[in-house]
């Protein structure tokens, strides 16, 4: 049996662990937020979710701790008589599935309107289904390939015009890839052999990135989803500019590959070779 | 404890195992079917996996100590990651929660053995080269392909080194050696319980074997054949999981998180099981709410192997699928808030002294609270979205299962040592490596909470500067230092208490349920007599009438007269 001061002791060390513990939970996740820096319209909706989830789920785990604390603190108490006590079983069931219920219905409107779901369709969150821009994302070990649609394509960087409807859809050319930026679009997997369609509208300028959360080799650690918003006259130059340089590259290529065909021809004595077209 | 029957005449004589005294002590510990034997290697070796997980793990968290640290190379963590994930899930929680219920349920129902003792003895030898076959891979190549190795990265083209073909094979051996003890479980439990011990008598414990049996009879064959199809695509070209010709890499997903989901139930009904016995015993009275305790374990069971798809949240699935799952996991609130009320409240309701089965189950229940509520979030189609594959969800999974699976496996360690042993856990050692452990699995997980809200990724070898997430894994690091010292301290208690502890009575505890009636350790066959089971608490009725017998009492006409 411990001794006063001893059983003191215990109390002590007992609330002191408790406190160290429930602060340690709590001041990392209250210092944060998930997404402060939001740009797209669901996003914020997640933002409210999380709130929300996290107080929630705070009551609730610090209201069990202090539960078990509480009954784990040595004592004597006044023993209840045996009942069975069915009546509370049933009413404490009936209460956690109202809080299940209504945690249910908390979410699944919010994720809705979240626009959360990739495969959802352009007509939720108020997204304008009429001019959206549509972007092909592929993925391969480690990079993000871009094409736009005039069948001009970037590497690592995502150029999109602000307040537009932007459809991406993601494929992999090798394996699954985590296509990841959170203020823009949260996370979705490009997966070989199916294409994931997913939407986001910038509602500012800037540049907005994330890594890819799925293990895909050797590289993957260096692997970043990035999107650069500019403005509308901005991306159509850029979109321009692009096409007319890959234009450029490739008919210096092509002309590069005649003129050493020409030569390897004039070099063969008497052999005729015939450019590739 | 003068009054307990150890010399009871052998009114049953029976030959449960055929063992033979005059061989040496090895040979007798590879070759007896004996339930105990059997289940005692297994949990041997479950605690000698968790050590080997948590020097792996301390191993991938100093590599993350620090912002873009150089400690380990890019491959190497990736391996020491996939083993020490093969290492955690295969080859500590599905032994130690099946070697439990294998010890101890058949002591429970009052059997001499079980029912198909050489299934057992197979599956037991399976788990064992399993495990064997995985460490050996650090003689050449280990897995590398991530803790659950997605084609069609662990497929050939992409992961060419045998690496994964050592994943498939060992982690194939090992659940097709637990799916064998697990039909040999239910077997037993189904058909060999004493007379008299209907289900609505069976101990919680009983139904958890039962629950968790059916489960991985069912979820380990899909596994099983998951695996199967990934050999076929990288052995013989097959294309069950090549995207764009046919197969489809989604498939695997679907199948390994059922059975990975599935484990995490078996998990929690395990443990929560053997905390609804420990509760029980301590506070020396009938949970008052036994009936919605069982019917929570089998509703965590089904519903929970129903919510595969909440890991699925990123992939592109039809999105019916991740409401479905949402609305399965957060409706898990029901049955888990049930068990939780049940036991806290039946702890505070009574008055005890704490030893150190309730002490780990407390700290079980404590850290399983913050895994499962958190759980809940993951779940969420918006915000799970958000925060899967970063530290958010690993913290919680990590919380879940460590509470679960380590806490909660040694609270039911300590309950059942004296049984398994003959011989008493020290209290003294085991409060100090309780506090040690529970310390450092909070300051190891609660800042990866910070670090998976600001977006950290995990599987990922290094981090960089500019995540601001620095902090966090610094205490993280040393938080895990704390919990692997915990641990360290914990099995060494149990070796040390094997040959040092206190000499144990069968029944230290008074506890209810049948297998306090065998001796401590009990005898090959168990029982020299069988009791009669008239209660769900026939060892109560068995004191009750040695009591009535030693004051020269007749019972009543009616009355229980348990031992047959």
């Amino acid at each position: 049996m411990l001794s006063r001061p001893g059983k003191i002791l215990t109390l002590i060390s007992t609330l002191a662990s408790a406190t160290i513990a429930i602060a340690a939970f709590a001041s990392p996740a209250l210092a944060l937020s998930l997404n402060p820096d939001a740009a797209s319209p669901g996003i914020e909706k997640i933002n409210t979710l999380h709130w929300i989830l996290f107080i929630v789920i705070g009551i609730a785990i610090v209201g069990v701790n202090l539960a078990i604390l509480r009954a784990a603190k040595p004592r004597h108490r006044h023993i209840q008589s045996d009942g069975k006590g069915g009546g509370r079983q049933l009413q404490v069931g009936l209460g956690l599935g109202a809080v299940a219920l209504a945690l249910f219905v908390t979410a699944t409107v919010f994720s809705s309107q979240a626009r959360e779901v990739p495969t959802g369709s352009s007509e939720v969150a108020g997204l304008n289904a009429e001019d959206q821009l549509e972007i092909r994302v592929t993925g391969q070990q480690w990079l993000w390939r871009y094409d736009y649609p005039n069948a001009s394509f970037t590497y690592h960087r995502l150029v999109v015009p602000v307040d537009t409807t932007v459809a991406l859809d993601l494929v992999s050319a090798d394996v699954i890839h985590g296509w990841n930026v959170p203020s823009l679009t949260g996370k979705a997997q490009a997966v070989p052999g199916k294409t994931s369609r997913i939407y986001f509208r910038a509602d500012r300028e800037g540049v907005f990135s994330g890594r890819a959360f799925v293990l895909s080799g050797q590289g993957y650690d260096s692997m970043e989803s990035e999107v650069k918003v500019v403005s509308p006259a901005e991306y159509e130059d850029f979109v321009q500019q692009l096409k007319a340089e890959i234009q450029a590259a490739q008919d210096s290529v092509v002309a590069t590959q005649q003129e050493e065909l020409r030569a390897a021809a004039e070099e063969t004595p008497g052999g005729k070779v015939e450019p590739q077209p | 404890m003068s009054s307990f029957p150890t010399a009871m005449p052998p009114t049953r004589p029976e030959v449960a195992t055929g063992d033979s005294p005059d061989r040496p002590g090895w040979a007798r510990l590879a070759t007896s079917p004996d339930h105990k034997v059997i289940s005692l290697i297994l949990i041997s070796a479950a605690f000698g996996s968790v050590f080997l997980a948590a020097l792996e793990l301390v191993l991938v968290r100093l590599q993350l100590a620090v912002p873009e640290n150089v400690f380990l190379s890019a491959v190497t963590f990736d391996r020491l990651l996939s083993v020490y994930g093969a290492t955690a899930i295969f080859l500590f929680v599905l032994p130690l929660c099946i070697g439990l219920l294998y010890y101890v349920t058949p002591l429970q129902i009052g059997s001499r053995g079980t029912a198909l003792p050489r299934l057992g003895q197979t599956g037991m030898w399976l788990f064992i080269l399993g495990g064997f076959l995985l460490y050996s891979s650090f003689l050449f190549t280990p897995p590398e392909a991530g803790i659950n190795p997605f084609p069609p990265l662990s497929q050939h083209i992409f992961t060419s080194n045998n690496g994964v073909d050592v994943w498939i094979a060992s982690t194939g051996l090992v659940t097709l050696g637990i799916l064998l003890l697990a039909i040999d479980l239910l077997v037993t439990v189904r058909n060999m319980r004493a007379p008299g011990m209907a289900w609505r008598r069976a101990p919680i414990f009983v139904w958890s074997a039962a629950i968790v049996s059916w489960q991985i009879v069912i979820i380990a064959p899909i596994f099983l054949a998951a695996l199967t199809m990934l050999m076929i695509d990288r052995q013989l070209d097959g294309g069950f999981f090549t995207g764009g010709v046919g197969g489809a890499p989604l498939l695997w997903q679907h199948l390994s998180y059922i059975f990975f989901t599935g484990v995490y139930m078996a998990v929690a009904v395990t443990t929560l099981g053997a905390i609804s016995e420990i509760v029980q015993t301590i506070t020396r009275r009938e949970l008052p709410g036994r009936s919605a305790v069982i019917g929570s374990l089998v509703a965590i069971a089904v519903i929970g192997t129903l919510a595969w798809t909440q890991n699925m949240l990123t992939t592109p699935i039809p999105s019916g699928f991740k409401y479905y799952a949402m609305l399965m996991s957060i409706a898990l609130i029901v049955p888990f808030g049930l068990i939780f009320y049940n036991l806290i409240s039946a702890v505070s309701n009574s008055d005890f002294h704490m030893r150190a089965p309730l002490r780990f189950a407390m700290g079980a229940l404590s850290l399983a609270s913050i895994g499962l509520a958190v759980e809940v979030s993951q779940s969420t189609i918006a915000v799970g979205s958000q925060l899967q594959q970063t530290y958010d969800a690993w913290a919680a999974t990590h919380f879940t299962l460590i509470g679960f699976g380590l806490f909660g496996g040694f609270a039911a360690i300590s309950y059942w040592y004296p049984k398994m042993t003959g011989r008493m856990l020290d209290e003294d050692r085991s409060r100090i490596s309780f506090w040690v452990m529970l310390g450092g699995t909070l300051i190891a997980l609660v800042p990866l909470f910070g670090a998976g809200v600001e977006g950290q990724v995990t599987d990922s070898y290094r981090f960089f500067a500019d995540e601001n997430v620095g902090l966090f894994n610094l205490i993280a690091t040393v938080g895990t230092f704390i919990l692997f010292v915990g641990i360290v301290l914990a099995i060494g208690n149990l070796v040390r208490s094997r040959s040092e502890g206190a000499a144990s009575p069968p029944d230290p505890w008074r506890g209810s349920s049948l297998e306090w009636l065998a001796l401590s350790p009990p005898e090959p066959h168990n029982f020299d007599v069988l009791p009669d089971v008239r209660s769900t608490q026939p060892m109560r009725d068995i004191r009750e009438s040695l009591v009535r017998r030693e004051a020269g009492r007749e019972a009543p006409a009616g009355e229980r007269q348990p031992v047959a």
